[in-house]
Formats: C-alpha cells, structure tokens, sequence
C-alpha cells in the first residue's frame, strides 16, 4: 500500500526545503523528495559558493589597491585551489543545515528521483527501493539549469556552465562570457578581479538588461574601467575549441571579430526542469520550458504546485522561498496568505560594484503609462562612499508623481545589496515620498543617499 | 517580598477559554528566564499553546505540573527576580494562594462551597508541613477530620482579631483560638488557610474540604464511577490512588470532580498514606491504594478532542435508540461513471466517497424526513443535505461539512472535501465547516471494511456506514453467473424520528442513484 502524506514537496532548493517546513509547521505530514543535493542549486552551486568566490575577488582588489592606502608587499601569491575549497565548504556546510532543519521540523527526506505517475500520486526511485506516494498536494519546486543554445554547447572542458566557472583548477589567462545577465556579470567581476582578461558578449543593447538602464550604462563604465572588454548587441556566431584554447566569432554593430580564450561561460538564462517528472502524460500545461501556474502556484491538474524556478520568471531563490510559503498557506486555508506581487521582488547583483533594485524602472513605469518623479543621488557626494574611497554609484528612485509612492529603487554602489531592503520594506508598506522623507537615515552612512535620493525627487536634496 | 518574586498565572486566550491544562513543561526548576522564553505548553478545549514568561529571571518553583487543569488567573508557577531563599518562596506562594482565597470567601461569604478552592494542591502548604515526630497533646474532635492541638485550643477571647467569616465559624466549631495566628488573608485577615497552616504545624488533622462536604455517597468503593463527572486528571489520579469518585466531593468547574477532591479523598481514607512516604511497608499493605509500578502502565489525561468525541457519542448513544439497517449497491456503474470524469478532468480527482457524498445528497433531498436534525424534542427539517463526512486524524476524528450537497457537481464536491480534509488535518477548520448538517457519512471502505455500524451524530438522526467495493459472483437469470462490485451500506438510525420504512425508503432511494448514477446529474 502507497505511503500517504499530505504534502510531497519535490526538490530540496529554497523553494523546497522552504514549502516542506512551513508545511510541516502547520501541521501537514510532509515528505520531500530530492535528487542530488539539499539546498539545491542555489546553495550548492548558485548563490552561496559564488559569494564565497567573490570575498576572495574583494581580497584581491584589496591587495590591487594596498598602495593607495600606504601598504607595499612582495610575492603575494595566490592559489586558486584555496579559494574553491572555501566556496565548496560554506556550500557543504548548508547543505547539511538544511537535512537538520528538514529533520528537526519531521518532514521526511527521500534522496531519489520522483515521478507524477497519476493525480495525487508519486513514484520515488531511491537508491536501494522504489516507493509508491499518495499525498493529498503535491509541491514542483525542482527548479532550473543552464539554457544551452545550438553551438553554444556546454561541455565541462572548455566551455563551461555555472558549475565549472565556480570550480576552476587553474586560473584562466583569457575568460571569454556569453551573456551579460546578474551570473556572467558577476563571473566577469570575480576573474577580472583574479587577473584574468575578460570579454563579455552581451546580445541586447546593454548589459545587466533588467536593470534601469541608467544603472546598466553606471554598470559598464565600471566594468570598462576595469579592463573588462565589453560588446554589448554581439552575438557568438561560432565558437570551437581548438587545442587548449577557444576560438569564437563575435558578430556586432562594427562587424566580426574573432576572440581566442582558454575557456567560455554560457550564462544565456536559465530553463526549467520540466522532464522527466511524467508532467506530458498527464496533461500539465508549461509554456517555454516552464510550468504554467495561477497566483496560488496552481497547476492546471488537481493536488499540483509549482514554485520557484520551474513556474517562471524571476529566477531568484527568495521569490521561491516566497512561493513556497504562499502556496503552502494557501493550501492551508490561511487568510493572511497573498498572491506574489512580482513588483515587490529585489534582485541584487555581487559584481563590484554592487547592484540591486526593486519595482520598476524609469523605463518600465514610462511604459505603464505612469507618471514618474524621479530621484537621484551620486555617491561622489556620500561622505561614507568618499570615506572608504568607493564613491562610484548612483541611488535612483523612482515615485508615482501622482500619489508620492514609492514604485521602483535601483543602487549602483558599495554594499548596496545590504541595503535594498530598507526601500523593498518602503515599497511594501507603501510608504509615500514624505512618510520617506521624515525617516533618519544614521550618518555616516552610504544608505543615506537613499535618504538624498528620496529628497531630491522632490528636489529638495541637500548635499548635491 | 512581592518585587523579588512573580507569579505565573494561567493565561486567558480568548473569551471562552476559562480553564487549562499543563500539558508540557518546557523549563525545569532552577532555570534561568529571559521575558519571552517559552515556559510550558497549555491545553484548552480549543487549542495548546505555548505560554512565555513576561519577567526575566529564575523559575524557582512549579506549582502547576503536567497533566494539572487550573482555572483562568490560577497560580502556575513562581519567578524568582533575585536572589530568594527557599523560606522566602514559600512564604510568597502561601500569602498569594491564601489571598485568592480570602478574595473569595469575601466575595461569597455565605457560600462555603468556595473555600475548599484553598485546598488546591500547593506544594509549598505541603513542604510547610512539618512531620510529626513527636508524640503532641491533642484535643480531639468528635470529626476525625479535625484533630486540634491542645496548644491551639480555644481559651482567651479572641474575637478581636481578624478574620473572615467562613475562617471564624470553623475556629468556633472546633474550639480554636486564633490569638496565635498571623492572618495572611486579604486585609490581614485570617483565613481558612491560615488556620490550616497552624493547626498542622502544630501537629493537628485539618481536613476542611470533607467538614463542608455536601454530596458524600457512603460505601461507595466498589461502585461503577465511570457516570461521576471528574476532570481527566483526577479521573486518572482516581484510579492510580484507588480511590472511587464516588466519595469526593465535586468542587472543579461544571461541578465536577477536580485533582484536589482525589487528594482529599484519598488522604481521608488513608491519612497515613501521606506521611508515610518513607514508610513503603504501609503503602504495601494498602493493596488498593497501590500505584502499579509506573514501567507498566502509561496513562494520559485525554485530548480536548477526545473529550468531546468521547462526550457526544457517549450521549448519542445514551439518548439515541439506534436501529440499523443495511443494503448491498453494485458500485460498477457508478466506478465507470467516476472514471469518464476523472479521465475528461484534469482538474478533479473524485474519490468513491465523493460519490457517495453526492448520491446521498441526492436521496435525502427526494427523501427529506430523513434529512433533519433532532434535540430530544423537537424535530427540525433541514433545507439542504448539509452532509459531515468523517475524516480520520492523528489523534481522533472531525466531520467536516460538505453544505448543501444537493446542489453541487461531483467536481466541485470532490474539490471542496479536498479542501476540508486538508484543513481537518491541521485543525484549521472553522466552527462552522464542522458544527451542525443534517446527514453523515462515515466510509471505512479504504481499510478494507466490509461492512460497519456508526454511532449517529447529534443533533443529527441519521448516518450512513460505508464499506468496501469488493469483486462477487452474483446470480444473474436462472441459470447464469456475473461479477459485479458490491458495497454494503448501513443506516443508523435515531428510531425517536426516523422509522424503519423510513429508512428503508432512504436507502432504496440511494440504492437507485448508485445503481444509474446519470440520474444523479438530473
């Protein structure tokens, strides 16, 4: 006789681990099922080891720059091995967190593969037996991996995706990046900060896409800076490995050039893990490589969810953990339970400089229709950005000039993805422009350039 | 004293709540307590909660243990805000108790009843006691309950002092001089307490509660107390200490027997008992008054759920004559039916159940007398098939409400139950998903239960058993042979209301929308 549970979440990511405990906290008898990692990819081979590898890039650009600070040092040696060994441990050391947190909270954990073999109904391939579920709901949350694209072949050699961009054995001396979203930006910050030459190509007009374009333009005048060559609308019309090296032809605005470099990144954007889970047979309507749900994560077939990734845009581990928590209480019947306001959700970037915004941008709300008012603060004029000798940002915020609300914040800047928050918490209690303008902002501080920019849409900013 | 030490009291969650049970200890004695550290968890008819401290420093004394029921604003523990000594801590928890007391033999001076509230257990009125050692001149009481120290005996005029009135006619009935006492009642007054306290301390009986019993039941022991009303807890400690409910007095909420009137009981009929607890050949030789050594049987108060499960088919049964009768259906049809709809459907998976849900609907709307609800006296007609279906728990069981059955499509039944099942497993159901229909459905089908009788659902008359579709040869013409599926339903019902042509027309009806289920759909 099957197994019954009440909730079977499927796929151990934040959206998972998340869906799992907080149905276990309301009391439902919970299992989940994951196939490879807790923690999912966003801990194992996403978010956290990146950040681990970026601290070393601040260690090296730190190093880069001891002599403006009156420090000289000979035979600084670096080991890349090091660095990876760090990023993998943090990444270890949460994995396990959450097999604790899952345990402590009583869901129980099936290490195998699942399949939908009906409504309700699941069959879980483990390691050592095959298990028959029935659970009342089931939860998708299994996520996404790298899009490929034809002659953009990831091959784990010399041409990488994510996972081997974070676990290289030898620094690359030429880094050539496809695709100019949060990822290869911030592969392109990291092994430009290590010393290796980069060139980023970027389909659209501009890098960072998503971002307010003013923030896009800040981005690259950074990165150039820095020495990363950019070619924004070029494509990849080749690329091949000869030898130890790849060769590629990027096609752009001044024609085609041809680049040579030890390895590529793909960072083209992401598709759902929509096989092999026996969604075709039973009807489960996706759409471009992901699931298609309602506001409640709803599926079109009885007892499914998805969450997170694998339902769609934005690919952001704290949307799915978001999705998970509403669809979870709203299955538990609480009221207090709201759709996702897509509006509402930060993204942050770990390039350097740092990015992160919320809500619209100046272009978007143009296109809505709405009428803006709009506030900027350059950091040149922070005295905490001057202080620590980082004045290169720009804190731009974007009001309904209607209503005074707050409808979009976008940071360019030191540590600005440290404080996104505070405006995402404004947007979400939907605090208007003056409500803002009354709060103190601690000095010093580079978060008081929210404060400036705040009062500079109503042109009323006082230190520029 | 008062700002070295506070009191934890039982919590009001909420209007109705107007009593708890400890169900759990989450500190021990001697911990330290930050304000909002989680100190036990509470039970309530509703619901358990956890109880957090509002003060920061050392829980020095539990007065309330787990399995204990006490009554809204009761004591449940003391907080130690700095350094105290053990003397200190007694001396607060008496003065607090006592002043509750006082409080209410003031607030009802001529109902005596009250004042046994004083004997709640307090363990630090017990730990007061000092053991006798040596033999004390006593002044005996023609109640044994008394027994009053010749140094406490009445002789000088005391009525000057102070003292409530329930706590001055017990002193004159029994002849003690209250001169020596310190009042610690309200407005310094001498209270019951105190005059408790003294006289043990002075090596005399005391026992207050049996001196204003008003219902005691004589020879009793051996007498079935299953009927007597007691609290669960002292239904359990009842049975541990061998004592028959019979023989205590009712003094809990809802007149019923609490912890405190067990003690009482039992320590009258054996005062030995408890101050003999060095003294095990005693306890031995008391074979009714034995606890089985606790490895052997484990025993717990019931859940606020169990409680009321227990309550209601305890009633229905008592009050209900319950007459049963059953018919076998040929579900094929009706599985052919379910199949078509779960197959076209992406968005349903209807259950048999959620058949049956439906097809009773339909047969107690062409049969309403059996679609009705029942007080002992008057018989209300329901409007709709507001039919409970029971859904099993962990610890028990709900019957979640599908309203208005009759009119709703397989689809939407099957969604909606699905909805109330899901809620009933984590008790998020509200009052009125739950609380009244017309009809149940009780199915034990999925366990492989041929056929069952269920106990009807007040203030309902009426509930339907199901079992489970099995394969059968079924003779079919002279001489022929065919398989069918066939389930087995049984009616129970309330014969006050409902007779058996009644029922049997019910389930014929019922017979007839399972056997063509499309005439479901008109």
């Amino acid at each position: 006789m099957a197994e019954k549970f009440d909730v079977v979440v499927i796929g151990g990511g934040p959206g998972g681990y998340v869906a799992a405990i907080r149905a276990a906290q309301l009391g439902f008898k919970t299992a989940l099922v994951e196939r490879e990692h807790l923690g999912g990819v966003c801990l194992n081979w996403g978010c956290i080891p990146t950040k681990a590898l970026l601290k070393g890039a601040e260690v090296a650009h730190t190093l880069n720059s001891m002599q403006y600070w009156g420090f000289s040092a000979d035979n600084i040696s670096f080991d890349i091995a090091k660095l990876v060994a760090h990023s993998r441990g943090a990444a270890d050391k949460l994995s396990s967190g959450i097999d604790y947190l899952l345990r402590k909270n009583n869901v129980a954990v099936f290490m195998g593969e699942a399949v939908i073999t009906g409504k309700c109904k699941i069959r879980v391939t483990t390691e050592n037996k095959k298990l028959a579920i029935d659970a009342m709901h089931i939860i998708l949350a299994t996520g996404a991996r790298a899009r490929q694209m034809p002659g953009l072949a990831i091959d784990g050699d010399r041409v990488w995706g994510a996972r081997e961009a974070m676990t290289p054995t030898v620094l690359p001396k030429r880094l050539l990046i496809i695709g100019a979203g949060a990822i290869g930006m911030e592969f392109a910050s990291l092994y430009r900060d290590l010393g290796s030459e980069v060139t980023v190509v970027e389909a659209l007009e501009r890098i960072l896409p998503i971002e307010d374009r003013e923030i896009s333009q800040r981005a690259e005048k950074a990165f150039k800076r820095r020495g990363v060559d950019i070619q924004t609308a070029s494509t990849v019309s080749s690329l091949r490995t000869v030898g130890d090296h790849i060769e590629a032809n990027i096609t752009g605005p001044s024609g085609t050039v041809k680049v040579q470099a030890d390895h590529a990144i793909v960072a083209i954007g992401v598709t759902g893990n929509i096989d092999n889970l026996g969604l075709e047979a039973l009807g489960v309507h996706t759409e471009r490589g992901f699931i298609t749900t309602d506001e409640w994560c709803k599926t079109n077939l009885v007892g499914l969810y998805a969450i997170g990734d694998v339902a769609g845009a934005p690919w952001l581990a704290h949307k799915a953990s978001h999705e998970a928590m509403l669809c979870v209480e709203r299955i538990a019947g609480e009221t207090s339970a709201r759709p996702l306001a897509v509006d509402h959700v930060p993204g942050c970037t770990y390039c350097r400089p740092q990015i992160a915004s919320v809500g619209l941008t100046e272009d978007e709300a143009a296109r809505r229709g709405i009428n803006t008012r709009i506030g900027r603060f350059d950091l040149q004029a922070s005295g905490k950005a001057v202080a620590i000798n980082e004045p290169e940002g720009l804190v731009k915020t974007v009001f309904d000039a209607a209503t005074g609300k707050l409808i979009g914040a976008h940071m360019i800047g030191p540590e600005v993805t440290e404080q996104i928050q505070g405006l995402v918490i404004a947007m979400g209690a939907q605090l208007n422009d003056r409500q803002l303008v009354e709060t103190i902002f601690p000095h010093p501080t580079v978060s008081e350039a929210i404060h400036e920019s705040i009062l500079d849409s109503i042109n009323r900013a006082i230190h520029q | 004293m008062t700002d070295k030490m506070s009191l934890v009291t039982m919590p009001k969650w909420g209007l109705e709540m107007s009593e708890g049970t400890v169900s759990a200890w989450l500190v021990s004695e001697g911990a330290k307590i930050a304000v909002d550290d989680d100190l036990m968890d509470i039970e309530t008819s509703k619901i358990v909660n956890t109880l957090t401290s509002a003060k920061s420093g050392t829980l020095v004394r539990i007065l309330a243990h787990e399995g204990d029921l006490r009554d809204v604003g009761a004591a449940l523990a003391v907080i130690a805000l700095a350094d105290v000594s053990a003397s200190e801590i007694d001396a607060f928890v008496a003065a607090t108790v006592s002043t509750e007391v006082a409080g209410t033999d003031t607030a009802e001076p001529t109902a005596p009843v009250a004042a046994p509230v004083s004997l709640a257990p307090a363990p630090a009125i017990q730990s007061q006691t000092p053991r006798a050692s040596a033999p004390v001149p006593m002044v005996a009481d023609n109640d044994a309950d008394f027994v009053i120290p010749a140094s406490l005996a009445a002789g000088a005029d005391d009525s000057a002092i102070a003292i409530t009135p329930v706590a001055r006619r017990l002193a004159s009935k029994h002849g003690i001089a209250v001169n020596s006492i310190t009042g610690t009642g309200r407005h310094g007054r001498v209270s019951v307490d105190d005059l408790r306290g003294a006289v043990i301390a002075a090596g005399g009986r005391f026992n207050v509660v049996s001196a204003l019993r008003t219902n005691a039941s004589a020879g009793g022991k051996r007498a079935d107390d299953s009927q007597v009303p007691a609290t669960p807890v002292a239904r359990r400690l009842a049975s541990e200490l061998g004592v028959n409910l019979h023989d205590c007095r009712r003094t809990g909420r809802h007149q019923r027997v609490s912890k405190a009137d067990v003690e009482v009981a039992a320590y009258r009929s054996n005062p030995a008992q408890e101050s003999a607890v060095t003294a095990q050949s005693s306890v031995a030789s008391n074979a009714p008054l034995t606890k089985l050594p606790s490895a052997q049987l484990s025993s717990e108060p019931l859940s606020a759920m169990r409680k009321t499960i227990a309550k209601r088919l305890q009633d229905s049964k008592r009050e209900a004559p319950h007459f049963r009768a059953c018919i076998e259906v040929e579900i094929d049809r009706l599985l052919a039916l379910r199949k078509q709809l779960n197959n076209a459907r992406n968005d349903a998976n209807i259950s048999v159940n959620d058949c049956i849900i439906k097809a009773t609907a339909m047969a107690l709307a062409a049969v309403p007398a059996v679609n009705i609800q029942f007080d002992g006296s008057q018989v209300t007609q329901m409007p709709h098939a507001d039919i409970a279906v029971a859904v099993a728990l962990e610890d028990g069981l709900i019957t979640p409400i599908v309203s208005r059955a009759e009119t709703k499509g397989l689809v939407e039944i099957s969604n909606e139950m699905r909805d109330l099942a899901t809620r009933a497993k984590i008790g998020k159901l509200k009052p009125a998903e739950f609380q009244g229909g017309s009809f149940s459905i009780s199915n034990l089908g999925m366990f492989g239960i041929s056929q069952f009788d269920a106990i009807i659902n007040p203030p309902q008359a009426a509930i339907l058993a199901v079992g489970v579709g099995e394969r059968q040869v079924r003779p079919d013409g002279d001489i022929g042979f065919r398989q069918a599926t066939v389930m087995t339903l049984t009616l129970s019902s309330d014969h006050r209301v409902i007779d058996g042509a009644m029922a049997a027309k019910f389930l014929q009806q019922l017979k007839n929308f399972i056997d063509q289920p499309a005439t479901m759909l008109g």
